[in-house]
């Protein structure tokens, strides 16, 4: 079962299409929705969202590195905004701990953290 | 009259300005498609936010944030002016500045943030001192909107203004660019409530994570902060649009100047060559003549 999902920054749709599982970091924790979920709204904090999204018919991991924003579950859609968002290829694990190193309690540190996790570098 | 050389002179400088007019037109003509691409891209994010806004304040029958109540009373207007960095496009700054003039002439205590090269030149020519400022082409828009966003949020819940004020060009069409002003903060309900969404008919109690307040608290500076990036861009396109049509005028108002110019130039020397051989006529007439 697949619900659609929309991935938004102010710059660009990020993505748009089917997804099973959507998990991201609110300002909770962790939050997985499914297909079918009830009306529901959270802040999320800077971290790593992973969805499971359909791509030409197979299921794939989609992974990204997300600033701050805002996910809106219903039951027929997910829409997920977020200031900026990186992928695994755009993440400069040198230049990222350097921002790391420069401002460890910002907010931008927060994002630089998410984009270690998102490679494996913590 | 002029001389040829003189008219020759003219002509060439006239081509000159022309092919740099027609140049400038046509490099506003592939930014107007950027500017215009880029705002399409922003159009999802501002639905989505929209969406949500409309979500929260019909959840919440009491929302208790600074943007939804009335600023301090009697503290001053905030006014955010907002143009190009660049001239060359007609009337566009000009428009935009003096309807900013006009409120300031009624509301001499407004306290000013400009965003764009021209808009604070204005200001400081109004003697009202360096205002903090920020260009409109910087190489992240978002930041500037970031960064413009905190600060008229820090004054507004400082109490040094009592309301967050927009003036801008409204990018009405390629050939219409008009300068609009709209208050942003308080935020009425109304207005919020009008944000375009793409409506699925009445939904059940949403729930809210961790609660209606805190979502809000962090929507609505988002929501500010969004506003103010798209406000930029719509003056981005308008901006390349008025340039557009300033250097397609310009390029013909070049070309019918050397148009009569070159027909006076053909008559002036129409002219000298006639008095000429009127000259050498006569002058032989007067000899043979005799």
């Amino acid at each position: 079962m697949t619900v659609p999902f929309k991935l938004v920054s102010p710059a660009k749709l990020i993505f748009e299409g089917d997804a099973e599982l959507v998990i991201a970091v609110t300002t909770e924790g962790e939050e997985g929705i499914l297909p079918r979920h009830a009306p529901f709204l959270a802040a999320l904090k800077p971290g790593v969202l992973r969805a499971n999204i359909i791509e030409n018919g197979a299921s794939r991991r989609l992974e990204l590195a997300t600033g701050e924003g805002f996910m809106q579950a219903l039951p027929d859609r997910i829409t997920v905004l977020v200031d900026k968002a990186v992928t695994f290829e755009d993440v400069d694990v040198a230049q990222t701990r350097a921002e790391l190193a420069d401002a460890p309690d910002s907010a931008a540190a927060d994002f630089a953290r998410a984009k270690l996790q998102l490679t494996g570098h913590h | 009259m002029a001389s040829v050389k003189d008219l020759r002179g003219r002509i060439r400088s006239l081509k000159n300005t022309q092919q740099i007019t027609k140049a400038m037109k046509q490099v506003a003509a592939a930014k107007i498609r950027r500017a215009e691409a880029a705002q399409k891209q922003a159009r999802p994010y501002a639905d989505a936010l929209g969406e949500m806004l409309q979500d929260l304040i019909a959840t919440s029958s009491r929302i208790d944030h600074p943007f939804m109540n009335s600023g301090k009373a009697g503290a001053p207007p905030g006014v955010i002016l907002m143009t190009a960095d660049k001239g060359l496009a007609g009337a566009f700054n000009s428009n935009v500045v003096r309807e900013a003039e006009r409120y300031w002439r009624q509301h001499s205590d407004t306290r000013f943030y400009t965003v764009g090269i021209k808009a604070r030149n204005a200001v400081r020519r109004w003697g009202l001192g360096d205002r903090p400022g920020w260009p409109l082409n910087a190489p992240s828009k978002l930041q500037t909107a970031d960064e413009l966003a905190q600060a008229v949020t820090a004054d507004f819940t400082a109490g040094e203004i009592g309301e967050i004020i927009l003036v801008s060009s409204k990018h009405v069409s390629m050939m219409v660019q008009r300068p609009e002003l709209r208050q942003l903060v308080p935020i009425e309900r109304e207005t919020a409530a009008a944000v375009p969404a793409p409506s699925s008919g009445p939904r059940g109690a949403v729930e809210i994570e961790p609660s209606p307040e805190f979502v809000l608290s962090k929507l609505l500076p988002k929501y500010l902060e969004f506003t103010l990036f798209s406000a930029m861009l719509e003056t981005d396109a308008s901006f390349y649009a008025a340039q557009l049509l300033a250097m397609n005028n310009a390029t013909e108002n070049a070309g019918k100047l050397i148009d009569e110019l070159t027909i006076a130039m053909n008559n002036a020397r129409q002219a000298a060559i006639t008095k000429e051989l009127l000259e050498i006529v006569s002058g032989a007439e007067a000899l043979t003549g005799t």
